[in-house]
């Protein structure tokens, strides 16, 4: 069998890793409910008198879990502060980044045979972005129509500006729900490409977001996006080297 | 021009007993949504204001809020415009007409500069240095503005003062705009409603005739106490809406039996009003206890946001949101299966490029 050498890098902090699984499990149950919300299917009729009120369950589920993803929040920002391969976002700024771009879309397009290897690369990235921005978008729709029902609380006096802005409540229901389906097109896009990483460059990306770190065939052009002192962690470390005969060196990318 | 009376002298003169007085100001309490406490500051405010002078202009509009106005019944709107307020002028209610009319119109403005009450109903035609309103051979843009310069608080009743109304649906030939935006910086109150509830027009008039000032308002310059919460949050048929009781078309057994509104398009879960507390006509009935879905007429813009029977998902301009959304999951789905095959193809045909050159140099490991 030819021998691949590999590295290692550790990238997502457990902390992202959680929320990123604490937001799948979120997305789908809120996206399930809204449906439901707009649309009660006939199913949840229940006999007022006789049950725990369906469609109002619904509602709360909806309510609670947005509450859930909302505090889950709080585990991206902390781990996005404490580690730096919690911040692999785009570099907009930076010139490379948009050739580093085109040479992905060209592998995407099949007009290049591979593209350069990166930890994340600045696709990935930009679509990160632009999934939090939805998110956004739900979050602040959501709780504009959520909130509407106290019109005086401090807390509605947060998001009462999104129903002017967006020019009457109706609207913002209209926002909340075609954004919600935006959504679920990234989350198909987002999950084909990740298997897609997997089994054309056979790098551990799906475990990535369990275990935290990428084994990578290739050396990444952008490994300075990671923090290198995280690797002395030697325990894990060899636990990872003794997945596969595939992996024969561990690099300390922060030389040793 | 003459003294003018408070509201206690005026009774007095009617020859009518202090206690019909203190009933009257108890009715006009819980009219304007204040609490029983209020019931001695409005007594007070009854003996001593002299009753303020209303000027009442009518734009480019159906006069429907007038329909509902004379409707009033707790007071009864006769007894506003004749003993609660010094009605001036009124282009629907007054008895004058012609030049003598709009003569007074001026006078009234000069004489009550800075005091008078100024109530508005309809829009402002604004295309063709609006001509699509005159009266009196003036734009009433025109209008508007003079009467609104001296008005110590201005009233814009209807959703067309409001925000424009029914002819300012797209494409909005007239230009027609809601008055926010002609009248300086003045104090105005909203009371939207395709019409308003009519109690609520008087109730809005009253508070700022008795006390001088404006009600407390909301974000969009609503008197809170009747546009404090969302028809769906205090309506009747909610508990149906909660179990998943729904009525699917007008004439099924769910709309024989009373049940919500929801999929017929009912707007309750977005409009503002006071339709399912103080109900329309002596609480007689409203909309949705009709059987009729709420069209949200207390909205801006309700007029662009048909039909009026469907919610979300069909709602909007592309038809069927959930369907279209299934639509492009599916494709998406089926493009990314077919990016797929393709990178599998295009892994394989690159592995045996790599081997081949990997036996040209001969095979040396790697
Ligand atoms: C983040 C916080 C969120 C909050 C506070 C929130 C809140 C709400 C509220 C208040 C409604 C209206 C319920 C009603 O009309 O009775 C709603 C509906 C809905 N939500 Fe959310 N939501 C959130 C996130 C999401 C997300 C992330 C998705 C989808 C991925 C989603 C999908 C939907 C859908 C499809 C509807 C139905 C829209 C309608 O027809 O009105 N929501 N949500
Ligand atoms: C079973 C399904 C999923 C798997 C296996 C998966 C896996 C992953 C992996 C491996 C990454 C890291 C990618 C990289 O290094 O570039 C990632 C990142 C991410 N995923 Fe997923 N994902 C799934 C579903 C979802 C869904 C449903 C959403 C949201 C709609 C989502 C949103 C994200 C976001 C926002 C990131 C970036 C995290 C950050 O750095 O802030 N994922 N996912
Ligand atoms: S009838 Fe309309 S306002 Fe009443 S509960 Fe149903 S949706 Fe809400």
């Amino acid at each position: 069998m030819k021998k691949v050498q590999r590295e290692i890098f550790y990238v997502f902090s457990p902390f992202l890793r959680v929320f990123h699984w604490i937001m799948v499990a979120s997305i789908i149950i809120l996206f399930v409910t809204g449906l439901l919300i707009t649309k009660p299917a006939g199913i949840l009729a229940t006999e007022p008198t006789a049950t725990s009120m369906s469609v109002d369950l619904i509602r709360n589920i909806h309510f609670t879990v947005a509450y859930i993803f909302l505090a889950a929040f709080i585990l991206k920002v902390y781990g996005f502060i404490i580690n730096k391969g919690d911040r692999l976002f785009p570099h907009f700024w930076r010139g490379y980044f948009y050739a580093q771009t085109v040479d992905v879309a060209l592998h995407y397009m099949f007009l290049r045979n591979e593209h350069a290897s990166y930890l994340r690369n600045p696709l990935a990235r930009s679509s990160y972005v632009l999934l939090y921005v939805l998110v956004a978008i739900e979050f602040f729709t959501g709780f504009a129509m959520y909130l509407m029902t106290e019109p005086d609380a401090f807390s509605t006096q947060l998001f009462a500006w999104v129903n002017v802005v967006l020019g009457g409540e109706m609207i913002t229901h209209y926002v909340h729900h075609y954004v919600a389906w935006f959504i679920i097109l990234f989350a198909i896009g987002h999950i084909y490409m990740v298997i897609r990483a997997e089994f054309m460059e056979g790098e551990s990306e799906v475990s990535s977001m369990f275990a935290g770190t990428k084994i990578l065939a290739h050396h990444p052009l952008d490994e300075d996006d990671v923090d290198p002192d995280e690797l002395d962690n030697a325990d894990r470390l060899k636990r990872w080297t003794n997945v596969g005969e595939g992996i024969s060196k561990i690099r300390n990318v922060g030389g040793n | 021009m003459e003294k003018r009376e408070t509201m206690w002298e005026s009774y007095r003169r009617r020859g009518l007993s202090r206690r019909t007085f203190i009933k009257g100001c108890v009715a006009l309490t819980s009219l304007m949504g204040l609490s029983s406490g209020m019931v001695s500051k409005v007594v007070e405010a009854a003996e001593t204001k002299q009753l303020p002078v209303v000027i009442w202009i009518h734009g480019h509009e159906c006069t429907g809020c007038d329909e509902s106005f004379i409707r009033s019944a707790a007071p009864l709107a006769s007894d506003l415009i004749l003993n609660n307020v010094a009605l001036e002028y009124d282009h629907l209610l007054s008895a004058g007409s012609g030049e003598p009319f709009e003569e007074h119109l001026e006078k009234t403005i000069q004489a009550y500069n800075g005091k008078y009450i100024l109530a508005v109903e309809g829009a402002v035609a604004t295309k063709g240095s609006g001509i699509y309103c005159m009266s009196g051979g003036h734009p009433f843009l025109e209008t508007l503005q003079r009467a609104a310069k001296g008005a110590a608080a201005i009233i814009a009743y209807g959703t067309c003062a409001v925000s424009g109304g029914i002819q300012s649906a797209a494409p909005n030939p007239t230009g027609s705009a809601g008055i926010g935006h002609f009248i300086g910086a003045k104090d105005v109150v909203n009371v939207p409603g395709c019409p308003p509830i009519p109690e609520v027009m008087t109730g809005v008039v009253m508070h700022v005739a008795l006390f001088g000032k404006l009600p407390p308002l909301d974000s969009q310059g609503r008197p809170k106490q009747f546009y404090g919460n969302r028809i769906h949050d205090t309506c009747y048929r909610r508990p149906f809406f909660d179990a998943g009781l729904f009525a699917d078309s007008y004439d099924d057994a769910g709309s024989k039996a009373g049940w919500c509104l929801y999929k017929l398009g009912c707007r309750g879960p977005e409009t503002y009003n006071s339709c399912g507390n103080i109900r329309w006509f002596q609480g007689m009935s409203y909309p949705v206890q009709s059987g009729a879905p709420c069209i949200g007429c207390a909205n801006a813009n309700f007029w662009n946001q048909g039909p009026f029977s469907d919610r979300l998902p069909k709602y909007g301009p592309l038809g069927d949101i959930d369907k279209i959304g299934a639509g492009l999951a599916v494709a998406t789905t089926a493009g990314v299966a077919a990016h797929g095959v393709l990178s599998v193809y295009q892994r394989s045909r690159r592995d045996a490029e790599a081997a081949e050159s990997d036996e040209v140099k001969g095979g040396e490991d790697k």
